[in-house]
């Protein structure tokens, strides 16, 4: 009884925190999509629902961000599965490439691809010298330039991901997978990507919902003409300051994150807990 | 035996590695590129060598004000993510409550949520109920999305602690107080030091809270960075920039020196 005490008194200040200073702010920011002059309203929603513009972001969000969670599966499977089967002091190697991008500041990072992508920069004259682009083609603010600094800034999450996944794969079904005569290839395709599968699902959901609500990079590498939801969101709130419009595209962003997540918790909680 | 992998593809997962690598890491090379260069604008490959925009990034006002800023709030953050995620770790990891799981899923939360909705809804509330935001509302902010951080590491330790050396303690006579001091905190330090890393560097690097609950007088090194690239930037952005990853740097190392790099994966 009394360590119940203990724990509840351990506990509450986290508690507290999370009801007033995580909680409260979400419920007002729904009640705030709902309000009217008048009274609650759903003007909000059907403003940004009826208006070609603002489902053209929405649409441009999920495109590229579907874009963006295929292109790190492609990319991040593989990467997990080296790192998963080669000695410990490569692997270790391998996950600090991963991990350092991964803890360095957002900004800093679309800093550095606004260099590679300006005008002058690497790839645009790279994209120039392949024939692919016209004089003074660069790749900045194209959907391209988000494409190619999101799946950067996003790789990390897919890689862990995965990579979680496939260590905790035995590896003698491989072997055995082999002695039965399974090419290298055909055991990657029906052992080890169907045992990765939890980690692909998870890393893809988490790639998914993370590029759909990401502002920073997408905002300076698209610029102002090529809007994603988060952009238009901040730009409700700061440049037209009509938050309760704001609130609406927050609500709208959450109920689609919320939507995909359900599988995810789904797949987390019921794969990867041991 | 089974022959291992056919060379070609060893070739080729080799030639993967190589520009996955290279990939990852060019925005960062880029930038620490820049900031070395003599040249007056942004540009890579650098022309010269020059420290002289380290220089320039020191003696700025702004990006000072900023440092000190983002410093004054990464270092509340951690203190109070250790404390409050630190003490609700040890409760959730006992079981003894009701709900245990519910307040583990509800601690974690805001890893899921999408920092701008999370952004926003703190923007609102805090204009509503204290008018102009501050130094607290930032420290609040940043507290909530590096809170699940530290719960996280905590719990890994815990659970893998003996569970009985509590109850040794207890038979042996010790105290509530002093069970928790000589048994639980040395057995949860290495989740509370991981957990006080991240909540450091998720503060510190942190731009889209930052950048909702910010004013001309609140505004962290991130906001200011990103101000500069929405403008114009020059290599003193880069050379300040290079100093966050180098901040980076040295925190990964000391994650790996406490926990081991491994366990954050």
């Amino acid at each position: 009884m009394n360590t119940r005490l203990e724990d509840s008194a351990l506990v509450l200040p986290g508690l507290l925190l999370v009801a007033f200073a995580f909680l409260l702010p979400i419920a007002q920011m729904i009640g705030l999509s709902v309000q009217g002059e008048t009274g609650p309203t759903l003007a909000h929603f059907t403003r940004f629902l009826g208006d070609p513009y603002h489902l053209g972001v929405l649409w441009r969000t999920v495109r590229l961000s579907l874009l963006i969670t295929l292109i790190c599966v492609a990319i991040g499977f593989p990467y997990a599965y080296i790192a998963a089967r080669v000695g410990p002091r490569l692997r270790l190697w391998l996950v600090l490439i991963v991990v350092l991008p991964l803890m360095t500041s957002v900004v800093v990072r679309t800093f550095g691809w606004m260099v590679l992508l300006s005008r002058n920069g690497l790839v645009s004259e790279a994209v120039r010298e392949l024939g692919l682009g016209r004089r003074n083609y660069q790749v900045m603010q194209t959907e391209a330039a988000i494409v190619i600094g999101m799946v950067q800034v996003l790789l990390p999450f897919m890689t862990l991901s995965i990579l979680g996944v496939i260590t905790k794969i035995d590896t003698r079904l491989e072997e055995a997978a082999r002695t039965m005569g399974a090419s290298f290839l055909g055991t990657l395709r029906t052992v080890v990507l169907p045992l990765a599968m939890p980690g692909i699902v998870a890393g893809s959901l988490l790639v998914f919902t993370l590029s759909a609500s990401s502002f920073v990079t997408p905002n300076l590498l698209g610029g102002a003409r090529i809007q994603m939801l988060a952009s238009s969101i901040y730009r409700s709130m700061t440049q037209t300051l009509d938050w309760p419009f704001a609130a609406a595209q927050a609500v709208i962003l959450f109920v689609g994150v919320f939507l995909v997540l359900i599988p995810y918790v789904r797949v987390a909680s019921g794969g990867d807990r041991g | 035996m089974v022959n291992r992998v056919p060379w070609w593809l060893g070739v080729l997962a080799v030639l993967f590695l190589v520009l996955t690598t290279v990939y990852l890491l060019a925005p960062l090379v880029v930038v620490v590129g820049v900031s070395v260069s003599e040249s007056q604008f942004v540009a890579f490959p650098p022309t010269g060598f020059s420290l002289r925009w380290y220089g320039e990034a020191l003696t700025s006002d702004a990006f000072l004000s900023a440092a000190w800023l983002s410093l004054r709030v990464a270092v509340l953050v951690t203190l109070s993510t250790v404390v409050v995620g630190g003490m609700a770790a040890v409760a959730i990891h006992r079981r003894k409550l009701p709900g245990a799981s519910v307040m583990e899923a509800l601690f974690l939360s805001p890893l899921v949520l999408p920092t701008i909705i999370y952004a926003v809804g703190m923007l609102m509330l805090w204009s509503q109920l204290f008018g102009p935001v501050s130094l607290l509302a930032l420290w609040v902010g940043h507290t909530v999305i590096a809170l699940p951080y530290v719960v996280r590491t905590t719990l890994a330790v815990l659970s893998r602690a003996d569970p009985f050396l509590e109850e040794a303690a207890a038979t042996m006579g010790a105290g509530r107080i002093a069970r928790l001091r000589h048994i639980v905190l040395p057995q949860a330090a290495p989740g509370l030091a991981a957990g006080a890393f991240f909540a450091f560097n998720i503060s510190f690097d942190e731009a889209v809270v930052a950048l909702f609950l910010r004013n001309p007088n609140l505004t962290t090194l991130p906001v200011q960075i990103y101000g500069r690239l929405e403008f114009s930037p020059d290599p003193s952005v880069a050379a300040v920039s290079t100093v966050m990853i180098a901040i980076t740097v040295g925190l990964i190392v000391v994650i790996d020196r406490v926990i081991g790099i491994k366990s954050v994966a």
